[in-house]
C-alpha cells in the first residue's frame, strides 16, 4: 500500500456563496450568541416552511420546500440569477442526517395507500425537487449522516470540480426535527440539544485554495462556534460554520469539522 | 476538450447475500443456471397488498461472534456480505486507511417502524436513521477511515462505488469496502404496491408483455484499492463512473433518458474508453414499460451503430429489484462474466418488444469473451449512474 497520506488534498476551490436558513432566521446574523440560552429549554427550534407559488408543490414535503428556499437564499447571497445554475454544468450534492424521518413516520402511520406520498419518503426527494425546480441536470450525489457527511459532501463536490465533471457544485443540507421530536427525545444520547432546524446551501467553484480532507482530533474553533451559535443542526453544521466564517468573503484558513457516531471528519482550506 | 482517463481502481474481491444464495458463488451459479429467487414473502404480512411476492432471503447465516449485535435486518445482510468478502480477501491496510462506502435506498427503515410503534426503544430510533448499517459494517471491519452512506435511491450501489473510487484516487483511503444493500420490508412493499409498480406476472425485462417490477433484498460488497497498490489476483477494475440528474419528476424517469445519457457518456469519458470498446451492457432492466424503453433508446444514442451488436442483459428477473444492492450486484456480475466467459441470461424475456430491439441475452446464458462492461442504474428522483468495468479475463 502507499504510504499513508495524512491529508487528501484537492485542487483549489472557492466558496462563492452560502445560503443559510435556521430556526433562528435567515443568515448568520440571525444566530444568537448562545443557542442553548436562546432556546430557553425548548428541545426543537422549528423552521417554518417557505410559501412557494405553484401547484407543483402541493405534495412536496416541508423538507423539499426548505431545500428550495436554501438554494434561493444562496442565489441571493451570491448575487446570482436562477439561470446561472441551470443545466448539466451544475453538480448537486445533497446531505442530511434525518430530513426524511418525518415523511417516513407519516407513511408508517398512514392507514392505506400512499402512492403520492411514498416517493417523498426517500432521502432523494429533496434534491429531486430542487433539481426539478432549478433545472439542475448535472452530476448528482446524496450522502447521509451528521456533520461528517456534510464534510464528505463538500469534499466529494471538490472532487467533481477537479475531475471536470462540472463547472460549479451546490452542496445542500436540510435538517428537520419537529415532526419527530419524540423520537429525537428517545435518541438524546445521539444528539445534544437544542435541535435547530436548518437548510443551507453552498456554491463551490474551481480555483482558489486547495482543500485538505482529514479528520481533526477535536472540534475546530469554527465548528465549536457554529455549535454554540446555532445549536445542533447535524448535517447543516459545516455549512453554518462556512456562513459564520463569511462564506465567499472568508480570507483566513477555514477549518471545518464534525463528529457523528464516533467518527470525526475535517476539511481545511488554507488561508489566502 | 478530451480529458485523460481517471486512475483505474482495482476490485480485489466480492461478497454477497442474495435471494439466490448465501454468498457470491451461489449468486453466480444461480445467474448462470437461470435460478429463480422470487417467492411468496413470508417474513411479514402481505395479504392486504396487491402483490406479495419478491426476492426474499429465507434464511440468514449466523454471524461470527465478533460481529456487532442487533436485530436490524439491513445490518445483518450487510454484515453477512462482509463475512463472505472477508473470507475471500483481507483489507490489508491500517484501520485509519480503510474506508466504507455503501449505498442504500431504505437503510434501516424497518427499525424506524419499530421505533414508532408501541414500546419503541432508543436502539430502534438510532437504527432507523439510514446510515446506521454502514457504521455497523465499519465496526465489524475495524475501519476508522471515512464512512459514507450514499442514497441515490435505486442507483445507490453504483454511486457508492463511484464515491469510493474518488476516496482512493485522491488518497483519502488505501482500501474501501464499498457496495450496497436493501431489505424487503412492509414499508417498501406497501409503497411500491401503492404506486402500482409491482407486477402480478413475473418480471419480464425488455419483453413485450412486461408489466412492472418485483422487489428483492440483498447486500453486495467489493474490496477496492488503487490499481498501482494492488497485489495478488483481482476480480477486475472499475475504469470509470459518473452520475446525472434528470431534474424531471419525483418518481418517474425522464422520458428521454437525458440524465442517464449524460451519466453514461461521462462514465465512458472518465474511463477513457469509447463506444467501440464496450463489449457488454448490464442494464438496469426493471421490467417496467418506461424504464426498459428509455434504456434501449439511450444505449442506441450513446453506442451508435454498435448498440445492436453489444449484448445486453438484466438480472432482475430472478432476483427482483434489490434497490440499493442492485448496481453493486450487477457490477460483480459483469466482472464474473468476464472471468468465466459467460453472460447470464435475462430471465423472463420471452417475447421481444419491437421497441426494445437490442441484442438481449436470452433465453439462455451465452459464452462470451469480454473485457469492458457498462452498468447502468436509474432511481427515484431522477438519480442516474453508470459504471465502466474491466474484467480480469481468463
Amino acid at each position: 500500500m502507499s504510504a499513508p497520506a495524512a491529508r487528501a488534498a484537492t485542487m483549489g476551490t472557492r466558496v462563492a456563496g452560502v445560503g443559510l436558513l435556521t430556526g433562528w432566521g435567515e443568515g448568520p446574523g440571525a444566530l444568537p450568541a448562545d443557542a442553548a440560552r436562546a432556546a430557553g429549554g425548548r428541545a426543537v427550534i422549528a423552521l417554518a416552511p417557505p410559501a412557494l407559488d405553484g401547484g407543483r408543490f402541493r405534495r412536496a414535503t416541508r423538507e423539499c420546500l426548505l431545500g428550495i428556499a436554501a438554494v434561493e437564499a444562496l442565489l441571493r447571497d451570491a448575487g446570482l440569477r436562477r439561470e446561472a445554475i441551470r443545466g448539466p454544468a451544475t453538480a448537486l450534492v445533497y446531505v442530511t442526517a434525518a430530513a426524511y424521518a418525518a415523511a417516513n413516520v407519516a407513511f408508517v402511520g398512514a392507514a392505506a395507500g400512499g402512492a403520492l406520498h411514498f416517493p417523498y419518503t426517500a432521502p432523494s426527494a429533496v434534491p429531486a425537487e430542487v433539481a426539478i425546480e432549478f433545472g439542475l441536470t448535472g452530476p448528482y450525489l446524496i450522502l447521509l449522516g451528521g456533520a461528517p457527511a456534510a464534510i464528505d459532501a463538500l469534499w466529494q463536490a471538490t472532487r467533481l470540480l477537479e475531475r471536470a465533471g462540472c463547472e460549479r457544485a451546490l452542496v445542500l443540507a436540510v435538517e428537520t426535527f419537529a415532526e419527530c421530536a419524540g423520537l429525537w427525545a428517545r435518541g438524546r444520547r445521539l444528539v445534544r440539544g437544542p435541535l435547530v432546524e436548518a437548510a443551507a446551501c453552498a456554491l463551490l467553484l474551481p480555483g482558489g485554495r486547495p482543500a485538505a480532507y482529514a479528520a481533526a482530533p477535536g472540534p475546530t474553533p469554527l465548528e465549536a462556534l457554529a455549535r454554540r451559535r446555532a445549536g445542533e443542526t447535524l448535517a447543516c453544521a459545516p455549512l453554518v460554520a462556512l456562513a459564520l466564517a463569511g462564506g465567499a468573503r472568508a480570507r483566513g484558513p477555514l477549518a471545518l469539522g464534525g463528529e457523528w457516531r464516533g467518527r470525526r471528519a475535517g476539511l481545511t482550506w488554507a488561508g489566502r | 476538450m478530451a480529458r485523460p482517463a481517471a486512475e483505474p481502481i482495482a476490485i480485489l474481491g466480492a461478497g454477497a447475500v442474495t435471494p439466490l444464495g448465501a454468498d457470491v458463488d451461489a449468486f453466480w451459479s444461480g445467474l448462470v443456471t437461470g435460478a429463480d429467487g422470487i417467492s411468496r414473502i413470508e417474513r411479514f404480512f402481505v395479504d392486504d397488498l396487491r402483490v406479495g411476492r419478491g426476492g426474499e432471503i429465507k434464511k440468514l447465516r449466523a454471524l461470527r461472534p465478533e460481529a456487532p449485535r442487533g436485530d436490524c435486518r439491513a445490518s445483518r445482510l450487510l454484515l453477512q456480505a462482509a463475512e463472505d468478502l472477508l473470507a475471500r480477501v483481507a483489507p490489508g491496510a491500517a484501520p485509519d486507511r480503510i474506508a466504507v462506502a455503501v449505498g442504500t435506498a431504505l437503510g434501516g427503515v424497518e427499525q424506524l417502524e419499530r421505533a414508532v410503534g408501541a414500546g419503541g426503544r432508543l436502539r430502534h430510533a438510532a437504527g432507523g436513521l439510514y446510515e446506521a448499517p454502514a457504521h455497523a459494517l465499519a465496526r465489524r471491519l475495524g475501519a476508522r477511515g471515512p464512512v459514507l452512506t450514499v442514497s441515490t435511491a435505486c442507483a445507490s450501489g453504483a454511486s457508492a462505488l463511484g464515491a469510493a473510487a474518488e476516496l482512493l484516487r485522491a488518497g483519502a483511503a488505501d482500501v474501501v469496502v464499498a457496495g450496497g444493500y436493501d431489505i424487503l420490508c412492509r414499508f417498501v412493499l406497501r409503497g411500491f404496491d401503492a404506486l402500482r409498480s409491482l407486477t402480478r406476472d413475473r418480471v419480464r425485462p425488455f419483453d413485450r408483455r412486461r408489466s412492472g417490477l418485483l422487489l428483492g433484498e440483498a447486500a453486495a460488497l467489493v474490496l477496492m484499492t488503487r490499481e498501482r497498490d494492488a497485489r495478488g489476483p483481482r476480480l477486475g477494475r472499475l475504469l470509470g463512473h459518473a452520475s446525472g440528474s434528470d431534474g424531471a419528476h419525483i418518481a418517474a424517469p425522464d422520458p428521454e433518458g437525458r440524465g442517464l445519457e449524460l451519466a453514461l457518456r461521462a462514465a465512458l469519458a472518465d474511463a477513457g474508453v469509447g463506444p467501440d470498446d464496450v463489449d457488454f451492457v448490464s442494464a438496469h432492466g426493471t421490467g417496467t414499460p418506461l424504464n426498459d424503453r428509455i434504456e434501449t433508446e439511450v444505449l442506441k444514442r450513446v453506442l451508435g451503430p454498435r448498440a445492436w451488436t453489444v449484448p445486453v442483459n438484466s438480472i432482475k428477473g430472478g432476483l427482483g429489484h434489490t434497490m440499493g444492492a442492485a448496481a453493486t450486484l450487477e457490477a460483480i456480475m459483469c466482472l464474473l462474466a468476464a472471468r468465466e466467459g459467460v453472460l447470464p441470461a435475462t430471465l423472463g424475456l420471452e417475447e421481444r418488444d419491437p421497441a426494445c430491439d437490442l441484442d438481449y441475452v436470452a433465453p439462455a446464458a451465452r459464452p462470451a469473451h469480454l473485457r469492458v462492461s457498462v452498468s447502468t442504474s436509474l432511481g427515484f428522483g431522477g438519480c442516474n449512474a453508470a459504471l465502466v468495468l474491466e474484467g480480469a479475463t481468463p
